[in-house]
């Protein structure tokens, strides 16, 4: 196993020493003899909509000999069992297996269970994505062990009908500006939040769990410090985040619906609340809620609208990446595969399928981007491959611990429903730390 | 026979003994080992069968619980009795085995009421027979997943249709999936649903058993069918019973599915503040969420431990019920019989 893993290993190096010479077959001579002119199956295993399923054929054809056998996994949690178990049992895993940016930091654990994609070409096309996008995908080693696919830079989702009933201005720039375009903070979107409440009585946000999702990912350091030390208990920038958002939840502000549930999607249209988190891959679920409810997903009548704003600044909430695992008997072949999923041309097409927003930079800025899709028709022509490139800027990453994806839903969420159902926000937070000891400081 | 073998072995014949003999024990020790060995031989599969994927798992999961030991990472130090003891101190186990044990509760003791009552309807002469006894069948073969979906949205709070309805009698929306005892009740709800009638199926087909003439005698002595339920029926479907109540019991404790899918979209299984959070539940979730796999099979060795108490309890009580009533009661219902023959033949003759 070792052995053949470094022939390969020397073999790329090889293959990338020669390549400034001889352009084209570095991929099949990396793969060394016992599958030249064979017939390769690569497996892939992605989840959610992450846009791929359409350029395989591509692939395919592009490149003969290669055949992919590709599985879709209904949801992220899904896949993470899917790929936790696979992993715990030595075998299973597909040759290109997808992993989201929560249960990254689990994986980081056993990064050895990957292989180093620079020995495959990584250092070629490193600087295609956004640094910080790397950076996720680089274990503390310094090895590459996951290439980015989409990132989620967050804006603003609200309800033009609902502002329009509250004498609010409707236009998506006005909106921006009124929550204090490149300076909005959380305190001046939930005073108007305030404001909406007494116009109309009714809530503006959905529930508390993605607000504090995205107050914690927007800080510099989450529940972990920089250096991946646990960073919860008696941090300060936390609570005073937690204390802002009780003291909404006390105005009246939320709407306490269940996430993922939103009463069957019928809040999206029934004007139960007026602004939403949006993160790029988000926008796909509030159409998709919309229609699953029986409202106007060609968007004409929704109301839904997308503001190039978002409080407290630029943030990023989840976004995924490509890895090869070692148990893969095709490294090569596997990487050159993700490395091509993740390409510029790639990720467009994935944007247009699906909507998750690109990580590579020259996506980002490719004018194709910006071509009307089903999407943007749905929020009110908005030109959302601009509004995302925008909120992309001044993004950080934020270092995500093993157990990153764990306090996020079983030590806070549990609390910040607490907070929807009207418990103070101090017990609430004492709440979560008892939690917090129970399942993360004593486990 | 004894004495015709006593001068063959006290014969002096060594010679032509040894070859004889052993050619005889040969075979006999083939027929004899045919005769001994082959029945175990036969049922031989099945326990081969269980020891690998019975007892070797059994015994697997008792050594990871001995060990810190990381989903991912895999086996770690060996920490003994550690996680046994942390688990008995932990207060979230003791919730989920709290929920256990009231969803357990809520659903066997209703179920298996409404069973016996169901089993005894159609134990009657019911027109179209078969028709009634596939319908009772019919929740069963509907998979719990798609049973827990339609659950699911029936008991919503905002918009469910429980809700809808209690809404018509004045009654304020009920917390059915973030209170303790109405989430119960409804996961109960869905347990009840699918096994009552699997359960009066195989009661039904006790009480089938029970002779007609004992019934028919005791109707024309009078006893009404209250009567005759519980005097008769009851106390002959005893074995029946005790073996609806421990496979309930087993599968009331293992209960996964339901409670899962009640609340799919919930961040914590079995409800964000762990309402319905049964053991089977909690110990999956400390497997693949928290990664504690030494943690979880602890759980799953004291949730095992749990089991075979109750089962050992079951087979006492029913043992002594057994033993009391429906032997003596057997008895004295087959002495009666005979007298009654007795005196019905012999009156004729006097």
């Amino acid at each position: 196993m070792k052995f053949s893993q470094r022939t390969k290993v020397g073999a790329a190096v090889a293959c990338v020493a020669s390549f400034a010479l001889l352009a084209t077959g570095c991929s099949s001579a990396g793969t060394g003899g016992s599958s030249d002119g064979d017939n390769i199956e690569l497996t892939i295993t992605t989840f959610g909509s992450m846009g791929m399923s359409d350029l395989y054929a591509q692939y395919e054809k592009e490149n003969p000999g290669i055949t992919i056998k590709a599985n879709n996994i209904d949801t992220g949690g899904n896949a993470r069992t899917d790929a936790f178990t696979k992993i715990a049992a030595g075998s299973g895993l597909s040759d290109v297996t997808a992993v989201e940016e929560g249960w990254l930091g689990s994986i980081q654990e056993v990064s050895d269970q990957f292989v180093d994609l620079s020995d495959y070409g990584a250092d070629k096309i490193k600087d295609r994505w956004v640094p910080w996008k790397l950076a996720q995908g680089t274990d503390k080693d310094g090895r590459i062990i996951a290439y980015g696919t989409d990132i989620g830079p967050e804006g603003l989702c609200y309800n033009s009908a609902a502002f329009a009933a509250a004498g609010l201005p409707t236009d998506r720039t006005e909106v921006a500006a009124l929550l204090g375009g490149a300076d909005a903070t959380w305190d001046s979107y939930f005073a108007l939040g305030e404001q909406y409440q007494k116009a109309t009585g009714k809530a503006w946000f959905d529930q508390s769990g993605f607000i504090w999702n995205s107050m914690v990912n927007q800080m510099d350091e989450g529940y972990y410090t920089a250096d991946g030390d646990l960073n919860v208990t008696d941090n300060a920038d936390l609570k005073a985040a937690w204390t802002k958002l009780a003291a909404a939840n006390a105005a009246g502000l939320s709407a306490a619906q269940t996430q993922w549930d939103w009463n069957k999607g019928a809040s999206f249209t029934d004007g139960t609340f007026a602004t939403f988190m949006c993160p790029g891959w988000m926008l796909g679920v509030v159409q998709g809620q919309v229609e699953t409810a029986g409202g106007d997903a060609t968007g004409a009548t929704a109301g839904w609208d997308f503001a190039d704003v978002f409080p407290g600044g630029a943030t990023n909430w989840g976004g995924s990446f490509l890895t090869v695992p070692t148990q893969s008997k095709h490294p090569q072949e596997a990487a050159d595969l993700a490395a091509w999923l993740t390409d510029a041309d790639q990720q467009v097409a994935e944007f247009k399928a699906q909507g998750p927003f690109p990580s590579v930079t020259a996506a980002q800025t490719d004018p194709a981007l910006a071509e009307a899709t089903g999407v943007s028709a749905f929020f009110n022509d908005a030109p959302i491959a601009d509004i995302l490139t925008k909120r992309a800027d001044g993004v950080k990453a934020q270092f995500k611990g093993p157990d990153d994806s764990t306090i996020q839903e079983q030590v806070f969420g549990p609390s910040a429903i607490s907070l929807d159902q009207g418990v103070a926000g101090d017990k609430a937070w004492d709440d979560a730390m008892t939690l917090f000891d129970q399942l993360i400081t004593n486990k | 026979m004894t004495r015709t073998l006593e001068p063959d072995t006290s014969a002096p014949a060594p010679v032509k003994r040894p070859g004889r003999a052993s050619a005889l024990t040969y075979k006999h020790r083939l027929s004899r080992m045919d005769v001994k060995l082959s029945p175990y031989l036969y049922i031989s599969p099945f326990f081969v069968l269980f020891g690998l994927v019975g007892l070797f798992p059994l015994v697997y999961t008792f050594v990871v619980s001995l060990n810190n030991w990381n989903l991912l990472s895999g086996p770690g130090e060996w920490v003994g009795f550690d996680n046994y003891s942390a688990e008995l101190a932990d207060p979230l186990f003791w919730n989920s085995l709290f929920n256990t044990m009231s969803i357990f509760l809520l659903s066997s003791i209703p179920q298996l009421v409404v069973a016996t009552a169901i089993a005894a309807i159609l134990d009657q002469n019911l027109r179209a027979k078969t028709f009634w006894r596939m319908s009772v069948l019919i929740p069963y073969v509907v998979t719990p997943v798609a049973v827990a979906l339609i659950f699911s949205s029936m008991f919503s709070e905002q918009s469910g249709l429980v809700n809808h309805l209690l809404s018509f009698v004045g009654v304020d929306p009920i917390g059915w999936k973030t209170d303790v005892l109405p989430s119960h009740l409804a996961i109960a709800g869905m347990v009840n649903w699918r096994w009552t009638g699997y359960n009066a199926l195989i009661l039904l087909a006790a009480m089938q058993s029970v002779p007609r003439d004992i019934h028919e005698s005791a109707a024309l002595d009078g006893a009404g069918f209250v009567r005759r339920f519980f005097s008769i029926t009851l106390p002959s479907i005893r074995p029946t019973m005790i073996f609806v109540i421990i496979t309930a019991t087993i599968g009331g404790l293992q209960i996964f599915t339901e409670p899962r899918l009640y609340d799919a979209t919930s961040s914590t299984a079995g409800g964000a503040h762990r309402q319905f959070q049964t053991t089977v539940l909690y110990l999956w979730e400390m497997a693949f969420q928290r990664q504690n796999f030494g943690k979880a099979s602890a759980v799953a060795f004291i949730l095992f431990i749990i089991i075979v108490a109750f089962g050992l309890l079951n087979f006492l009580i029913s043992q002594r019920i057994a033993t009391t009533d429906s032997r003596s009661e057997s008895k004295r219902a087959k002495r009666q019989l005979s007298r009654t023959l007795r005196n019905g033949a012999k009156e004729p003759r006097a």
